[in-house]
């Protein structure tokens, strides 16, 4: 994708002959992608999309790909259980995740359980840093971690079968067949991932107990061109895990959880001329179970099942500026052991624009508004830009405004529920620098957020929990992103790093929040010489502030090496070695909840 | 270092002991430990968050010793401190999250042994005939899985258990009898009646929706407040005595306490007080504007503690009952929720 974000800016040097090809390019970014926005309206935006490589050598949630592969911050209740990440020094439900341009926040708590999306079913994880509730709507405010499936209209039919095996018995198997040719694709995978989990706790003689886990997902993509200019796409993923929830240090437990995620989409894509349009049918299905004791039948539960339709036409005025305008209107129907069946009906108008007034500048304007049966929302907008200093050199800029609707928690739980209940609105700016030389790439990012109306739940007078528009909060940071990649006859070596500083404070209180690093900071290397793969990924966080106390900060490493067999065969297939917690480190990244100690996976991929 | 000091302290008192045991008289009181004549306040933390404490205060308030389960034995506390009970020279730690009780030396807070097993969300605890008693929760949801585990104080194991009408919350004795308080968040309207020399639920006696505070007076009688009702009971008879409604000011009571002929309780942000002969909760209260997670009365003394935001320390203030007026505050730990004379 970034590729493509490349040869557009490239292509505005040129003139008539490059005209066509940009074009085209546009035109198959609208047939491939799920999501061409975030290529189209993005140019003072932070967008890294880690590629195939990276998220294969990083099976299989997002957390662990995440944690060492960008500036988020996790915090992680034990291996595999709940996951809440956070973007620049914000929480959980203030980052949003967006399936293949549909933001996918579950609408009981507002967040995504990043352990709960499994990466190897999709072709591209982009992770765009900042502010983008205009284009993505509710949570967007830190950032927005972006899975894309991409159609490939090219005469293939591949498949590969994935088998992993490691401590802790845990068992990964993964299967994906793609097929296509130029007017029909079809791509679909499953995977599943069972695990004891039973790891044990560093300097004790315990062991985790109450951990044990399993996932699947299933992903089904296909695309079919009815007409020349006519596409119709489906988009369907699901998700069943069954986690049993493991205790801390200090309390034991014998929970379990239960969820289930549906997702369709029906897309159909027009192209005619400078005009494309979309017309997008969406079910979300989200519901969960929780047992406080998986011995017995007794659990609580919520559900909630969304239909929404999305209209997207974009208009290319001319090769330097175009439009598009999205509306969207939704409906959620709610329901559950503590808040009875909620109904809220949405609907939002955005409007964007991008405009490339020189070959050195570009810039988008955006603007969206939304109605909602429940609550008032604040008018956002949002501009960014960049400008290109030289041929290595860009500048990158953006400011936006941004929210986060209540959940269903918020507003109908019992008892505490509150209606009263507004947004919570953010305000950000950043400025980026991107330094792209041969071997080395540099990003440097500053930003500053701030974020007024959080809300939280407090006891009222009568005890009685509940959640209002309290706090204001400000995040303002740092990060830096170094790439270094050379080759030298065959050997090939890729150093990349990144570094983040980030200040996040209670406005009342002064204080920094709790539970952000201020600094954390990763590394990879990977070294590949003929079919000999090798990597090292090390994650250094900082100390941080929980309640009352603070928590020791950690270093944890992971490595491994694969060799490549039958490279030219029919049937191709490697074999990988992955040491986690080299160093066994006892760590914690949530208190009193260890990670897992040294551990061992192998792994092979066979393809044909 | 705190260790090594402590053990010299038991080890002189130890010697202390010994050598003056026969002439008593004469001996100068020497402090059992270093946790005496004050006050102990246990911390329930952040519920999951293992994060519950125990701080001992001076009574003047001028002295704070935060965190000293964790200081003298050098190991976490646990999850969720309930309640402390007591006999003689221990105290018992209910630790309702983690499952478990820790017993320690009520002066020293040396642990002297951990119950943890039998235990389901357990809350209170209550000593008759040289047993504990232990409300158990059990699961949230099922409502036949409450109960109360007996302890056998010698041995500190479980060694018996008896099913409770509903949810068992807190739990008074009275020489062979104890009285359990069931019902919570507006369900259970009953107080168990349980022979502690038989160990068998005799009886249950139907009062206000939710009973929240157990008191016994001086003449005996048990008082229980509810979100209904505050009603007296004769624990000879187990009959009602007298039943006293709620009025327009106080409609959300809790945190019954006696001192000198009169009750006083938190309702909504007040503190009130009623004289124990009276036939009506007063309508004025007595302090405004304060938010109690726990409160106590002694002595013409108030010991409130504010939990805050449940976020940041809470504190526990005094309060002079004669003028109503604040005397002085401690700042404490996560979530102070109550408060014990030791």
């Amino acid at each position: 994708m970034k590729q493509h974000l490349f040869i557009l800016i490239i292509s505005i040097g040129f003139c008539n002959f490059a005209q066509a090809q940009r074009d085209t390019i546009q035109k198959l970014d609208e047939v491939f992608l799920s999501d061409s926005k975030l290529v189209q309206y993005t140019a003072g935006i932070k967008v890294e999309t880690l590629n195939d490589s990276i998220v294969k050598a990083n099976p299989v949630s997002l957390t662990g790909l995440l944690a060492f592969n960008s500036n988020l911050y996790f915090k992680e209740n034990g291996f595999g259980m709940v996951s809440s990440p956070s973007f620049r020094g914000t929480n959980a439900s203030q980052t949003a995740v967006v399936w293949n341009g549909i933001n996918i926040n579950s609408q009981l708590n507002g967040q995504t359980d990043f352990n709960t999306i499994n990466t190897t079913n999709f072709n591209a994880i982009d992770i765009r840093s900042g502010g983008g509730s205009v284009q993505y709507g509710s949570g967007a405010i830190g950032g927005s971690i972006h899975l894309n499936n991409n159609l490939e209209f090219t005469s293939h039919f591949d498949t590969q079968l994935r088998l992993a095996y490691g401590s802790f018995d845990t068992r990964m198997t993964n299967m994906s067949s793609s097929y296509g040719n130029s007017k029909f694709t079809i791509n679909a995978g499953v995977a599943y991932v069972d695990s004891n989990n039973d790891y044990k706790y560093l300097g004790t003689d315990r062991v985790n107990e109450n951990g044990a886990f399993n996932t699947i997902n299933f992903n089904l993509n296909l695309g079919y061109f009815i007409s020349e200019k006519d596409v119709l796409k489906l988009y369907h993923q699901n998700y069943n895990g069954e986690r049993e929830f493991s205790g801390t240090l200090v309390a034991p437990s014998n929970s379990k959880f239960e969820d289930e995620n549906y997702r369709t989409m029906l897309e159909w894509t027009r192209i005619s001329g400078a005009f494309s349009s979309k017309l997008k049918a969406v079910h979300l299905n989200e519901r969960f179970k929780f047992f406080e004791n998986k011995a017995n039948d007794f659990f609580s539960f919520g559900k909630v099942s969304t239909w929404l339709f999305n209209h997207n036409l974009n208009y290319r005025v001319s090769n330097r500026l175009q439009f598009r305008s999205i509306l969207e209107i939704s409906r959620f129907d709610g329901g559950g052991s503590s808040f009875g069946n909620p109904k809220r009906n949405a609907f939002s108008a955005t409007v964007l624009m991008n405009h490339k007034p020189t070959t050195r500048f570009e810039y988008n304007l955006n603007l969206r508004k939304d109605v909602t049966s429940d609550f008032e929302n604040p008018f956002l907008f949002s501009v960014d830009g960049a400008y290109r200093v030289s041929n290595t050199y860009a500048i990158q800029f953006n400011a936006s405004k941004n929210f986060r609707i209540p959940t269903f928690n918020d507003l109908y739980w019992q008892p505490g529920g509150n209606l009263n209940l507004n947004p919570e609105q953010s305000y950000q700016i950043d400025l980026g620098h991107t330094l792209n030389a041969k071997a080395i790439n540099f990003k440097l990012n500053t930003y500053y957020i701030r974020t007024e109306d959080l809300i939280q739940w407090r006891p009222d007078n009568a005890g009685v929990w509940m959640p209002i528009n309290v706090a204001s909060a400000q995040s303002y940071g740092a990060e830096l992103e170094a790439h270094y990649s050379v080759s030298y006859k065959l050997n090939k070596f890729s150093l990349r790093g990144r570094y983040s500083y980030t200040i996040s404070e209670n406005l009342e209180t002064q204080s920094q929040l709790i539970y952000v690093p201020i600094h954390k900071g990763n590394i990879a290397f990977a070294y590949n010489r003929k079919l000999f793969s090798t990597f090292y990924q090390h994650l250094f966080n900082d100390a941080v502030f929980i309640i009352g106390d603070t928590l020791e900060g950690f270093n944890v490493a992971n490595a491994g090496f694969g060799y490549q067999f039958n490279k030219n065969g029919k049937v191709q297939y490697d074999i990988n070695l992955r040491i986690q917690n080299l160093y066994n480190k006892n760590y914690q990244n949530v208190a009193l909840r260890p990670m897992p100690n040294r551990n061992y996976q192998i792994l092979t991929t066979i393809k044909f | 270092m705190k260790l090594n000091k402590l053990l010299l302290l038991t080890l002189s008192i130890g010697l202390t002991f010994t050598s003056c045991s026969n002439d008593d008289d004469d001996a100068p009181v020497l402090p059992r430990g270093d946790y005496e004549n004050g006050l102990l306040i246990s911390h329930e933390g952040n519920f999951g968050g293992g994060n519950a404490s125990v701080s001992f205060v001076s009574f003047d308030l001028n002295t704070v010793e935060n965190n000293i389960f964790n200081a003298v034995n050098g190991e976490l506390l646990g999850d969720t401190a309930q309640s402390i009970a007591f006999n003689g020279d221990f105290a018992y730690i209910i630790l309702n999250v983690s499952n478990k009780i820790e017993v320690v030396n009520r002066f020293t807070f040396e642990s002297v042994a951990t119950i943890d097993t039998g235990l389901s969300n357990p809350r209170y605890m209550a000593v008759s005939n040289g047993k504990g008693y232990v409300t158990n929760w059990g699961d949230f949801t099922p409502t036949d899985d409450d109960y109360l585990a007996v302890i056998d104080l010698t041995t500190h194991t479980i060694i018996d258990t008896i099913s409770t009408s509903y949810l068992p919350e807190e739990i008074i004795a009275q020489d062979d009898q104890i009285f359990v308080a069931t019902g919570i968040f507006g369900f259970g309207n009953s107080v168990d009646v349980i022979n502690t020399v038989t160990d068998t639920l005799e009886e249950s006696i139907t009062v206000g929706n939710a009973p929240n505070s157990l008191q016994l007076d001086a003449e005996g009688d048990l008082w229980v407040l509810s979100s209904e009702n505050l009603i007296e009971i004769n624990t000879t008879t187990n009959a009602i005595i007298k039943t006293v409604a709620l009025n327009s000011s106080i409609t959300a009571p809790s945190k019954l306490n006696f001192d000198s002929g009169n009750l006083y309780l938190f309702s909504e942000g007040a503190v009130y007080k009623m004289e124990t002969t009276a036939a009506t909760l007063p309508e004025t209260a007595e302090i405004e504007g304060v938010s109690f997670y726990d409160m106590n009365v002694s002595n013409g003394v108030l010991y409130g503690l504010d939990a805050k935001d449940f976020q940041s320390a809470g504190t526990l203030t005094t309060y002079d009952l004669s003028s109503n007026t604040e005397i002085n505050t401690a700042t404490l730990r996560i979530i102070p929720g109550e408060v014990y004379f030791n």
